[in-house]
């Protein structure tokens, strides 16, 4: 057992609102500067639709991401090592500019500085790669925001190719119409792509939290690990030669504030804290088949409070306070405790530590005669409103396609506990439930009231130091092996540790 | 006060003839000390040896490379030689006569030997000086051109560890890609037209270049009459126009491979996915 600390997140998206509120304050901080005009380490997409960059989920297309052979062992999508050589000067599988999208700013000075004439001046867009004017856009990063049931956006989802003809069909009548949001940075994968990928071996997973960074002084631009991660969530820096990527605000995690975006987060989706895990499992797992993965990715995570895990975690020389941080962690308790929360497309086999709630979306219903009928509910035998799965908007497929490799009933276990605590807490507040059709969902849920009244808690009335428990990263120890920890507090200050050679065009 | 404004420059004017004075003295005393006659004035008949141009001119001993030089101080100017001997590559471009010697003597230009001026005036001293040299060539034995070849073009190396010809030279019938192009094509050059002028230069080559290259790994005399074999006879087959067209075909073809290769290996390369979705999709609404 190799017990390692790792920094998770948990996104609740039946909270996420889509406002871009997290995309703008990561953009502010991070890449407003040249050549990192079209990188977005923090996006928000519409699902469904094609994301950013456009259809990423494509692995055909993209090539991200491992893949599991017949003898169950995995190899990176992308090449083997032969074919990483012959490619090496001129690799196949990176997205054209135009498949994220050209960044454009407006001229705002004619606006001001425009001859008089009988028209109002216009503000033209210009764009940021060439300084030349655009006069048609085509492309956005969130272009398809909203666009739930767009025949050119939402019918192209990848995800949906799970589904029959006829469930597409059925997405697309006006009562079914549906879209729920979905917030990406990077997952900080306990085996990602990007650093199998990369030649250069500029792409490291830190030791004391498992946040992966991409060093700058390393990279040499190979751009392979923009096509090794399946979420293309390295982007390449124009400007300056060198690959980029989320650094989930470690300097902001090392002085105890969450990261940029999850601090902002409007409808406060975001939960942060550090899980254990077992990096002696990390082949096995990411090995194992389809429909076993979600399990495989549970198992190792490990108990923080089992007196075994913490021995091997003290051996291992994670301190007291990380694994105290570890017992208090809200990602423990929606991933491994209540089993509610589920990796992004775990089939990409990277084990990514950032873990969604699915949506519960609203409840399908009809108007009948003037009245506004909830359709089909009386299969499953439970009370109307918030049970019925089988006619659930979105078809369970289409979630299990984006959370569970294809696996429905995981997806299904998580909805079911959802619609308990809803069912349990309406009863409480509203009281149209009877107590009968409460036991009946908590059963279907596989839960109990002590278990869906700590869901709810943590879900809808969590306080800043419950949603954001960040562990003391305790770098000064970790830097110990190259350098002084006296000497770097000295020398530590506002601007570059280490100047970045820029590429001169 | 006023008295002395009466005549106000007389101090200065003093110390200035003092100063006078004294950088005469300076000046002579220098003069006495440093006019003795440098160590040794440059002796021609040496430097005609030393500089190599006995390579390729004798003085009375007929034609070589270049001209025989008995007599050339009447000829020629003084004036003409000194700017000739001290820049040739210069007179080459502007002078008529230069220009009328060259196409004479094959167009095998005379080197700029990087002569200083007063080793010009000693040599037009020593050729106006009546000396002769006598006939100073070299010849050589009956060589193998096969060998020669296999010299020229690196199959075989030479004794003393010189590099190949080809890695600067060029000469017809060494295949349509030839040499290398530091060095004149010797398809034409004057070197090789006659046994002794090829082994006169090749003994102590006196261009720049060659002389550095070969003054520490000299030819044998069997590799000498090898290669001029060789030379002389590659001299006979002129450099043909196809062979051009052979390198020109050579390219395109090579060109066109690579071309296919990329194709059939990259062929499948991502080349944009948002643009072929969106037209697909709506031609499928059409």
């Amino acid at each position: 057992m190799d017990i390692r600390a790792h920094v998770s997140m948990v996104f609740h998206l039946d909270k996420c609102i889509g406002c871009h509120t997290c995309s703008i304050a990561c953009k502010n901080i991070w890449t407003d500067r040249k050549g990192t005009e079209y990188m977005w380490w923090n996006n928000v997409e519409t699902k469904p639709g094609t994301g950013y960059p456009t259809q990423w989920e494509d692995q055909e297309k993209y090539k991200g991401g491992w893949q599991r052979d017949e003898n169950g062992k995995i190899h990176l999508r992308l090449h083997n090592r032969a074919g990483g050589l012959t490619n090496i000067f001129y690799n196949p599988a990176l997205p054209t500019m135009d498949d994220y999208y050209e960044p454009w700013t407006y001229d705002y000075e004619n606006l001001f500085n425009a001859p008089e004439g009988d028209d109002q001046p216009t503000a033209r867009a210009v764009s940021m790669i060439t300084g030349k004017p655009m006069d048609s856009i085509e492309a956005g990063p969130n272009w398809d925001d909203d666009l739930g049931g767009s025949p050119v956006y939402a019918s192209n989802d990848v995800n949906l190719d799970k589904l029959t003809e006829e469930e597409r069909e059925q997405l697309n009548e006006i009562e079914r119409v549906v879209f729920f949001y979905l917030p990406r940075i990077c997952n900080h994968c306990l085996n990602p792509g990007c650093v199998a990928a990369c030649p250069a071996g500029a792409i490291y997973k830190r030791g004391e939290d498992g946040i992966v960074l991409l060093s700058q002084e390393k990279c040499r631009a190979w751009r392979m690990c923009i096509s090794g991660c399946p979420y293309k969530k390295t982007y390449f820096n124009w400007a300056s030669g060198k690959s980029e990527k989320c650094i989930l605000c470690y300097p902001r995690l090392e002085s105890g504030q969450p990261p940029a975006c999850f601090h902002s987060c409007v409808g406060r989706i975001r939960y942060l804290g550090v899980l254990l895990y077992d990096a002696d499992q990390i082949e096995k797992r990411a090995s194992a088949p389809d429909h076993e993965l979600v399990a495989a990715q549970r198992d190792m995570i490990m108990d923080p409070f089992d007196p075994a895990v913490i021995a091997a975690a003290k051996k291992n020389k994670i301190s007291d306070a990380m694994i105290a941080s570890a017992q208090n962690s809200p990602v423990y308790k929606f991933v491994k405790k209540w089993q509610i929360a589920l990796p992004l497309h775990p089939d990409f086999r990277t084990l990514p530590m950032l873990y969604y709630v699915p949506p519960m979306l609203p409840v399908l219903a009809k108007t009948k005669d003037g009245n506004y009928d909830v359709d089909g509910l009386e299969k499953e035998g439970l009370p109307a409103m918030l049970s019925s799965l089988e006619k659930a908007r979105m078809p369970i497929k289409y979630m299990a396609s984006l959370f569970s490799a294809g696996n429905v009933p995981v997806v299904e276990e998580v909805y079911r506990k959802l619609i308990a605590v809803r069912i349990f807490k309406r009863a409480q507040k509203v009281k149209d439930y009877q107590q009968a059709e409460v036991d009946a969902a908590l059963a279907q849920g596989k839960t109990n009231a002590e278990e869906v009244e700590a869901i709810f808690r943590l879900t809808s009335l969590p306080t800043y130091e419950e949603r954001f428990v960040i562990p003391p990263l305790g770098r000064e120890v970790a830097v110990e092996a190259w350098e002084s920890p006296l000497d770097r507090k000295r020398e530590a200050g506002f601007g570059v540790r280490n100047k970045i050679a820029k590429r001169k065009f | 006060m006023r008295s002395d404004s009466g005549k106000p420059s007389s101090i200065p004017i003093k110390i200035a003839l003092a100063l006078l004075q004294a950088m005469t003295l300076i000046f002579v005393i220098t003069s006495v000390v440093f006019a003795v006659p440098p160590a040794q004035a440059p002796d021609g008949e040496a430097l005609f040896t030393s500089k190599g141009c006995i390579a390729c001119h004798t003085i009375g001993g007929g034609d070589l490379v270049g001209p025989d030089l008995s007599g050339v101080t009447k000829v020629r100017t003084e004036e003409w030689l000194t700017k000739w001997l001290t820049a040739p590559d210069q007179m080459l471009t502007s002078d008529p006569d230069a220009q009328a010697l060259l196409a004479q003597y094959n167009n095998v230009p005379m080197p700029n030997l990087g002569l200083k001026p007063d080793e010009v005036a000693a040599l037009i001293v020593y050729l106006g000086g009546g000396a002769t040299t006598g006939n100073t060539a070299i010849g050589l034995a009956a060589g193998d051109a096969t060998s020669g070849k296999a010299y020229f073009v690196g199959d075989e190396r030479f004794e003393n560890g010189g590099p190949h010809c080809i890695s600067c030279h060029s000469v017809a019938g060494i295949g349509a890609l030839g040499g290398g192009n530091l060095g004149p094509d010797l398809t034409t050059s004057g070197f090789v037209k006659s046994d002794a002028a090829f082994a006169t230069f090749m003994g102590a080559p006196s261009t720049l270049t060659m002389g550095a290259i070969w003054k520490n790994t000299p030819l044998t005399a069997q590799e000498q009459a090898d290669l001029y074999a060789f030379l002389s006879k590659a001299t006979v087959t002129q450099r043909e126009p196809s062979a051009l067209l052979q390198i020109a075909l050579l390219s395109v073809a090579g060109a066109a491979a690579l071309i296919v290769l990329a194709q059939v290996y990259w062929g499948k390369r991502l080349r944009g996915v948002r643009k072929p979705m969106i037209e697909r999709t709506l031609a499928a609404k059409k």
